[in-house]
């Protein structure tokens, strides 16, 4: 009973919870959480009309991607200070992030060898970034709170809260959303940014491009040799196998095409999957339940980030490489 | 036999796929754990390509998993 226990505004941790598990079944009992309209495009929040562009639609998941930027240059603002300050050993946040770079790099180096500190800065900008992304997903408030709009599809009937905060509510009777008609859906203001597929192609785009872009400059003209193999089809007197090994040369263009699309399923599958099982654990079981799948999307989020910078950093190395060396 | 009723019927049959990631990745487990015990200095090595791995033969499942919600919520 000696050492201080962990507490916040005075009360200790664990009546902090306790009263917050109460909060939270009472609140679940008298407003009931209803299942969203789930759809794989984002939901648009406000267009404007721009001179040359036209009709702009600024969607939920642009929110979060400024969000997501934000954090980020918070993060990168406050190590810089612990950097400028010389120091060797920094302390607190600074040493974490430290941490985190250092694994990364040690990886970065042990595949790619001479060409780490070109590749480096790829791995780690979109492990990081794509983990904001993704534990975006976490924060009570992102995909729940929004504004509420007419349906145009099955909807729920809308009660007042307080002052202009309205909540949706589960519809009381069959037969009163039989003409669907004035009922409503919520839109919100935050979507996770790599529910939207926009995102996630973009970053598979930019990925794949940056790894024959470093090909090219590390191998010279030569590298576009691993997709039309001519060296093999000149052969083709001493060894009448020069044929098939053109065409594996051009069936590599179109393992890049997969690569592109499997990098952006992947992400989109992974996290929007996430999203839907917590929306229905938290409207079947609102209480407990969703706090063991939270704990599952911390996870997912983390693995699904770093297997993405993880793929990029091994497919550069790849490219840069060459296939001789072995 | 109506479109929504189509549509659940082919989702879950969409989701048989995951049988071939299931066992996908119990065997690529099943023989890093076999590499960790036969050299345990190599543990770090192992588990970094055996997690790189498991994503890719999750990512099959995923594959299956988003055809099944393509299938339920577009079209």
């Amino acid at each position: 009973m000696d050492r201080p226990r962990p507490r916040i505004f005075r009360i200790p941790n664990r009546y902090l919870v306790l009263i917050l598990l109460v909060l939270g079944f009472l609140a679940a009992r008298i407003y009931h959480p209803v299942l969203p309209h789930i759809q794989v495009a984002p939901e648009v929040v406000f267009t404007i009309n721009l001179p040359i562009v036209g009709t702009f639609a600024w969607t939920n998941t642009m929110t979060a991607m400024v969000i997501a930027d934000v954090i980020m240059l918070l993060i990168a603002f406050s190590v810089r200070r612990s950097v400028r300050s010389g120091s060797l050993v920094p302390k607190g946040f600074s040493g974490a992030i430290e941490a985190l770079i250092e694994v990364l790099y040690n990886m970065t180096e042990s595949t790619a060898g001479k060409w780490a500190k070109k590749i480096f800065p790829w791995f780690g900008a979109i492990t990081v970034f794509v983990l904001i992304v993704n534990w975006t997903e976490l924060i009570p408030g992102v995909d729940t709170v929004g504004k509420i709009e007419l349906a145009k599809e099955h909807g729920n009937p809308m009660q007042q809260v307080f002052d202009n905060v309205y909540t949706i509510m589960p519809a009381v009777d069959h037969e009163e959303v039989e003409n669907d008609e004035g009922m409503f859906t919520l839109i919100p203001f935050v979507r996770t940014l790599s529910t939207d597929l926009n995102f996630t192609v973009a970053l598979a785009l930019i990925s794949v491009t940056m790894t024959q872009v470093y090909g090219y400059q590390a191998l010279g003209p030569g590298y576009f040799t691993k997709y039309l193999n001519f060296k093999a089809l000149w052969n083709f007197f001493k060894n009448p196998m020069g044929i098939i090994d053109f065409g594996v040369g051009l069936l590599e263009i179109v393992s890049e095409i997969s690569k592109i699309l499997s990098f952006s399923f992947r992400l989109f599958g992974n996290i929007f999957a996430g999203t839907v099982l917590l929306f229905v654990i938290g409207t079947l079981v609102p209480v407990l339940a969703p706090t063991i799948f939270y704990l599952l999307e911390v996870f997912v989020g983390l693995i699904q980030a770093f297997v993405f910078g993880m793929l990029t950093m091994v497919f550069m190395s790849q490219a840069m490489m060459g296939h001789g060396d072995h | 036999m109506e479109a929504d009723a189509a549509k659940l019927i082919g989702a879950g049959l969409a989701m048989l796929g995951t049988i071939g990631a299931g066992l996908g990745i119990g065997i690529l487990v099943s023989g890093a754990v076999q590499g960790i015990a036969r050299n345990p200095d190599a543990s770090g090595d192992v588990q970094t390509n055996m997690i790189l791995g498991i994503a890719f033969a999750e990512a099959v499942a995923i594959y299956c998993l988003v055809v099944a919600l393509l299938i339920i919520f577009v079209g």
